[in-house]
């Protein structure tokens, strides 16, 4: 069975229809990278996949749980399922490790000396195991949004869904989460991608994703996305960011 | 009958300043409560709640202190409800506290970024949770400065509550300066009793500010 399942879903935001009809299936242990212009839908989709944004129309279900039903158990999905976000979004009035913790701890009900152990673990897979105590504002961005990937982690998610992560990143520290998001996709971890690095989708995604105009609307095997674009969007959305 | 200033009323001014403490922290207890309604209300997403404490704040920040305190010593006596100063003095400044400390409330609340909720709600906090250990704490970092801020604004407005009778600070300096004829030293010592309560809250709130760790 699928691990994600979106099935003709819409989302409008008044009259201007953001997801429209949208299909998208994810299989265990895939690595999907979503491409397409801005305003294209790709993140919206992402948010309807967590819940943090509602459906009018269609069906999102993610591991087994209905997520576009009224009353859907949200909470544990949401352990289940990691969400890195472009602008990093760590609780600055906490440390890394409190960061870290606070779902273990809150959500799935891990006692305090096992959460501190799993943020220790987590922090060691993105290599920053010496900053278990820095708070969010003595680290770069790279650092923050590495520290935001183990808070994820933390939690043993099943799939973990990726928002532009690095489009905040000065371009010297884009490498180092890049470096963490391989790492995560040799351990075999099933991804979804919302990225602009071609280069990225081009090595690590199994199937690329092309959003146009609030649809899926062209996806295949990266190399046949890339050197085969069958249609005219994806043909000039390639020339404008491939130069 | 005019006698010399003296040590002895120093004294008394000192102790007069517990009447201006008291008052200062049971209009902070009810301007806490009152505050505490009107932020929530304010940041509400409800559009009445909003407008309550819109009206509220509105009212009260465009009516005088002493206005306010006295409708509720000598406007409610006129109607039959004959209040003791400290107790109208009381709900006058907590009603005044209030508003401003829901306003500085209100607006530590909303500052906090929606993002703040968002990562919350992700890693799979509810409602409530995200309120306790995301959105409260920063908000009370952001609110701290400029509420100790308005504690030395009150502090130094409780003089008000003189005319009213309420002997506090400021009333026993007026009846220690008719009784010595020596205002100019008196109000000296009057203002240095309050700088010396004013002051070290003021350095209190800038440290304050320097050490926030709040998204932006």
């Amino acid at each position: 069975m699928s691990l994600v399942e979106l099935r003709q879903v819409v989302k409008r935001y008044g009259t201007h229809t953001v997801l429209d009809q949208v299909d998208l299936s994810v299989e265990p242990g895939e690595i999907v990278a979503i491409i397409g212009r801005s305003g294209s839908g790709k993140s919206t989709m992402l948010r309807c996949i967590n819940g943090l944004e509602r459906v009018q129309a269609g069906e999102v279900v993610v591991d087994g749980v209905a997520v576009h039903q009224p009353g859907a158990d949200l909470r544990s999905l949401r352990a289940r399922v990691g969400f890195v976000f472009q602008s990093y979004n760590l609780f600055p009035h906490l440390t890394a490790e409190k960061n870290i913790t606070l779902g273990p701890r809150i959500v799935q009900g891990v006692d305090p000396a096992r959460a501190t152990e799993l943020a220790r673990q987590a922090l060691r897979r993105v290599g920053l195991e010496e900053k278990l105590q820095s708070y969010a504002d003595e680290l770069s961005g790279g650092q923050q949004q590495r520290v935001a990937i183990a808070r994820c982690l933390a939690m043993s998610p099943k799939i973990m869904l990726f928002d532009e992560i690095t489009s905040a990143l000065d371009p010297e520290l884009v490498g180092e989460v890049l470096k963490v998001l391989e790492d995560m996709a040799r351990d075999g971890m099933t991804m979804l991608v919302v990225t602009h690095e071609m280069n990225f989708a081009r090595r690590v995604a199994d199937r690329v994703v092309f959003m146009h105009q609030g649809k899926v609307w062209e996806q295949g095997p990266a190399e046949q996305i890339f050197a085969e674009p069958r249609t005219d969007a994806l043909r000039q959305f390639l020339s404008s960011v491939l130069h | 009958m005019i006698r010399e200033i003296g040590a002895i009323d120093v004294f008394y001014m000192a102790l007069a300043m517990r009447w201006t403490l008291v008052l200062t922290l049971l209009a902070l207890a009810g301007g806490s409560v009152i505050g505490l309604a009107v932020a929530t209300a304010g940041a509400s997403s409800r559009g009445w709640l909003r407008f309550g404490a819109r009206l509220y704040v509105g009212a009260v920040q465009g009516i005088p202190l002493l206005a306010l305190l006295f409708v509720f010593f000598f406007g409610l006596s006129v109607v039959g409800f004959s209040l003791p100063p400290l107790v109208a003095a009381t709900v006058a400044y907590s009603v005044y506290a209030g508003a401003f400390l829901g306003e500085i409330w209100r607006g530590a609340l909303i500052a906090v970024p929606r993002t703040q909720w968002e990562a919350g709600a992700s890693i799979g906090l509810s409602f409530a949770e995200q309120l306790r250990h995301v959105i409260i704490p920063q908000a009370v970092r952001l609110a701290t400065p400029p509420s100790v801020g308005f504690l030395v604004q009150l502090i130094k407005n409780t003089s008000l509550a003189a005319v009213i009778g309420f002997v506090e600070l400021t009333r026993e300096g007026q009846l220690t300066s008719a009784a010595t004829f020596q205002p100019f030293w008196v109000y000296t010592i009057v203002a240095a009793l309050y700088f010396s309560l004013c002051f070290p809250l003021t350095r209190l709130s800038r440290r304050l500010e320097r050490t926030l760790r709040v998204a932006r």
